[in-house]
């Protein structure tokens, strides 16, 4: 039985994994020269109930990841403002060690190959086109393209490309695959009837920064530095994916986390106004290279699903990440991912699908994206464990909690421990 | 296999140099969805620039259209009659902008209005002295009005487009393989730009040639230089390729390890020699000439356009596809 995964970031690792643990034979399609797309520039994990969510997944038996994730980290248990508890993995080290352990895994990667196009027989997929025009089928079909980019939608709905980490310019564009096999994207919004959301932090090269910076990024992974007073602008925070980040805080300072590089926590700034801080003065962008002018535009590429990741309207196609709803952050991904990956072989054995119980924060999250999306209020909004509404939610509904014991407790009693780890086939 | 048909809408570079053309500006770019009515990227033709960017850039215009040139005929001859062939002088950049396999132009006498505009492929282009060769069959007033041109006398060219052959990419791709090249009549001109890109990339050329309706080859000196072997056949009749050529085809592809077969005819023999090879190997790469009847070459007239079967709309001059997507399921009344 072969699963073919088309996008090889966070999701679409993720559901490499449980798509191969259950049994199948899994080939992964990526369109860059490396995995993780944008997980290269983030590095944000367990901040907030990401850290339960996280357990979760361990205790689900997906923690492949997570622990990859823990283990390349370079801060544990750091707080800034608004964030408790995150841990800081190295973007320069996580990406070989993802793909050292897929492939450990046996699971086909194929790299600078983009798909282009689906070949459909009623509501089934039957294979993909690569953009060199081969044809390949499978079985069960996974889309983890995300909703980023490509430069038109930066262009229409940003400030054009700033050229982020995608390379969209140099490996071509991301393709929807539900689109094309006949599905309408739903969108997000930024603010009513303005469509899609720029990412929300850039990442500056640290050589660039000052000693000073610099020795206090390594001792403790956070900087907080004072905005000018003229300089504030509240008004962008409005353009943020990331609405977790979308602080007062955040307008009034520069946030500085230390993730290999500096991630700055703002969507773009323009250099000659960063350089105005003290300890920027020499600053440099290195994802978006043109950070300065603008960042990647994501959320113009939903597709509908149902709470088990498959795409509603076709029978063999599956979607997690950004690709399945609103989320924001890498947990988000790894987890929808995970469940798109188990669920694509039950689906190809006829089995009932997987859907993960609302009394889980990612079971929760799953379905309440869902809901969300399909009112107007909701595409405004964005999911995540690490802030805004939906860590609210998780607060009041007594989700979120750093009990790991509690947490295995409440899975095992789900009779649910280590169901991504089953082989079905 | 009959899968690819699918796959067709693979569009080319060499497009790209002229884009965003005027089908930009009233949302009818063939390559690029924002350009083209809708307001998010579905990007499946993708070639190494973003259209889109291009046209923002400059400042939400088309690029300005293809120019006309005086060029001066240097050379005219005729053969058997009914076919000129002029050697033009043209400037260095002209010359290396059609130096590309599929190449066309369209001339015209310079005294005449741009209803007279005819497209005539490349048959050949000489980098060193910076001439074009172009054959002409004289068929209607357009090309019988080019007739009374002298040598010494100029001409007026519309320049450069690049959209003469369907599966160019077939032919771009293919390297240190075999090749089979059909021809008939009018159709060897065209013949000569494949044929020494082909040869140029280490492949071994067959030539099936069809001189009728004329007696004789104009391209004797090219097929010397550049075919392997040459095979004088009829290849049709009353649309029906002949026993003879089918088992020469036959003969040659299950005795050779062939990769491609082009073919420069009417669209009859276009057709049928692609079903031909189809039904002998599915792994051969085709590509033809495009035949289509054009009046400007940018997209605009759409004299060039046909809906087949599919109900899809194919602006000839500027699409470049698999030739099964355009010969497929045409429409016959």
């Amino acid at each position: 039985m072969k699963v073919i995964v088309i996008g090889g970031g966070w999701s679409g690792c993720s559901a490499a994994i449980t798509a191969k643990k259950a049994g199948a034979t899994v080939v992964l399609y990526e369109k860059t020269d490396m995995l993780l797309g944008l997980g290269n520039v983030g590095g944000i994990m367990r901040n907030n109930g990401r850290y339960t969510a996280s357990e979760e997944m361990i205790a689900l038996g997906a923690g492949d990841l997570i622990h990859l994730t823990d283990e390349n980290s370079r801060h544990k248990n750091i707080d800034f403002p608004g964030h408790k508890h995150a841990w800081l993995y190295d973007v320069n080290k996580i990406e070989p060690a993802v793909e050292k352990y897929l492939k450990a895994m046996d699971i086909e990667i194929n790299m600078i190959t983009r798909v282009v196009d689906v070949e459909k027989e009623d509501n089934r997929i039957k294979g993909i086109y690569l953009s060199d025009g081969k044809y390949v089928e499978a079985d069960v079909f996974i889309e983890t393209t995300g909703s980023t980019g490509p430069m038109g939608n930066c262009l229409k709905y940003g400030n054009g490309c700033s050229m982020c980490i995608l390379r969209c310019p140099a490996f071509g564009p991301r393709v929807s695959i539900s689109y094309r096999a006949g599905i309408e994207d739903l969108k997000g919004e930024r603010q009513e009837d303005v469509y899609g959301a720029i990412s929300g932090s850039c990442k500056l090269a640290k050589d660039s920064l000052s000693d000073d910076v610099v020795k206090q990024l390594d001792a403790t992974g956070v900087v907080v530095l004072k905005v000018p007073e003229e300089d504030v602008n509240l008004e962008k925070l409005k353009l943020k994916v990331c609405q977790q980040y979308a602080l007062k805080e955040f307008a009034e300072n520069i946030i500085l986390l230390d993730t290999g590089h500096a991630k700055l926590m703002t969507s773009y700034y323009p250099l000659e106004k960063l350089r105005k801080i003290k300890g920027l003065e020499y600053a440099k962008y290195i994802d978006p290279y043109a950070g300065g002018k603008g960042n990647s535009i994501r959320y113009l590429s939903v597709a509908p699903r149902t709470d088990s990741m498959k795409v509603v309207g076709l029978d063999n196609l599956f979607c997690a990440g950004e690709k399945a709803g609103l989320f924001v952050g890498h947990t988000e991904a790894i987890i929808t991912g995970a469940l798109a990956g188990h669920n694509a072989i039950r689906n190809y054995l006829g089995m009932p699908l997987l859907m993960l119980p609302r009394s889980l924060a990612v079971g929760d999250i799953i379905a309440y994206a869902n809901e969300k999306i399909h009112s107007k209020e909701g595409r405004t909004n964005r999911y995540t464990f690490a802030g805004a509404e939906y860590f609210n939610r998780m607060q009041e509904l007594g989700l979120y909690t750093l009990d790991i014991d509690k947490i295995k407790g409440k899975v095992e009693k789900l009779n649910l421990t280590d169901i991504f780890s089953e082989k079905l086939i | 296999m009959a899968l690819r048909v699918k796959f067709l809408r693979n569009h080319r570079s060499l497009v790209y140099r002229a884009c965003p053309c005027h089908l930009a500006e009233t949302g009818d770019c063939i390559l690029c969805s924002q350009l083209g009515g809708k307001n998010f990227c579905d990007c499946s033709n993708w070639n190494g620039v973003c259209i889109y960017q291009e046209y923002a850039s400059n400042n939400y215009k088309a690029k300005e259209s293809r120019k006309y040139y005086y060029c001066k005929v240097v050379e005219k001859n005729k053969f058997e009659d009914n076919i000129i062939i002029f050697t033009l002088e043209a400037s260095d950049k002209l010359v290396s902008e059609l130096v590309q396999a599929g190449s066309y132009v369209f001339v015209r006498r310079p005294d005449t209005d741009t209803r007279f505009d005819t497209p005539i492929s490349i048959m050949d282009t000489d980098t060193r002295n910076n001439t074009i060769t172009i054959a002409i069959e004289l068929k209607g007033t357009k090309t019988k009005a080019l007739d009374v041109l002298k040598q010494g006398e100029e001409l007026l060219v519309k320049a450069p487009f690049w959209n003469g052959i369907l599966g160019l990419k077939n032919i771009n791709t293919i390297k240190n393989s075999k090749c089979i090249i059909v021809a008939r009549g009018i159709g060897q001109a065209p013949m000569i730009p494949p044929l020494k890109h082909l040869h140029a990339n280490n492949n071994e050329v067959t030539v099936v040639l069809d001189n009728s309706p004329y007696k004789n080859s104009f391209v004797n000196e090219y097929l010397e230089k550049y075919a392997s072997k040459v095979i004088m056949v009829n290849t049709i009749v009353r649309g029906r390729i002949t026993d003879e050529f089918n088992n020469i085809l036959k003969n040659l592809i299950s005795n050779n390890d062939f990769s491609l077969v082009h073919c420069d005819a009417a669209d009859v023999l276009n057709y049928e020699l692609m079903k031909a090879v189809e039904e002998i190997d599915k792994n051969i790469k085709y590509s033809c000439c495009n035949n289509a009847k054009m009046c400007c070459g940018e997209g605009i007239c759409g004299c060039c356009t046909r809906k087949n079967n599919d109900r899809k709309l194919r602006r000839l001059c500027k699409m470049q596809t698999e030739p099964k997507y355009v010969l497929e399921g045409r429409r016959i009344f």
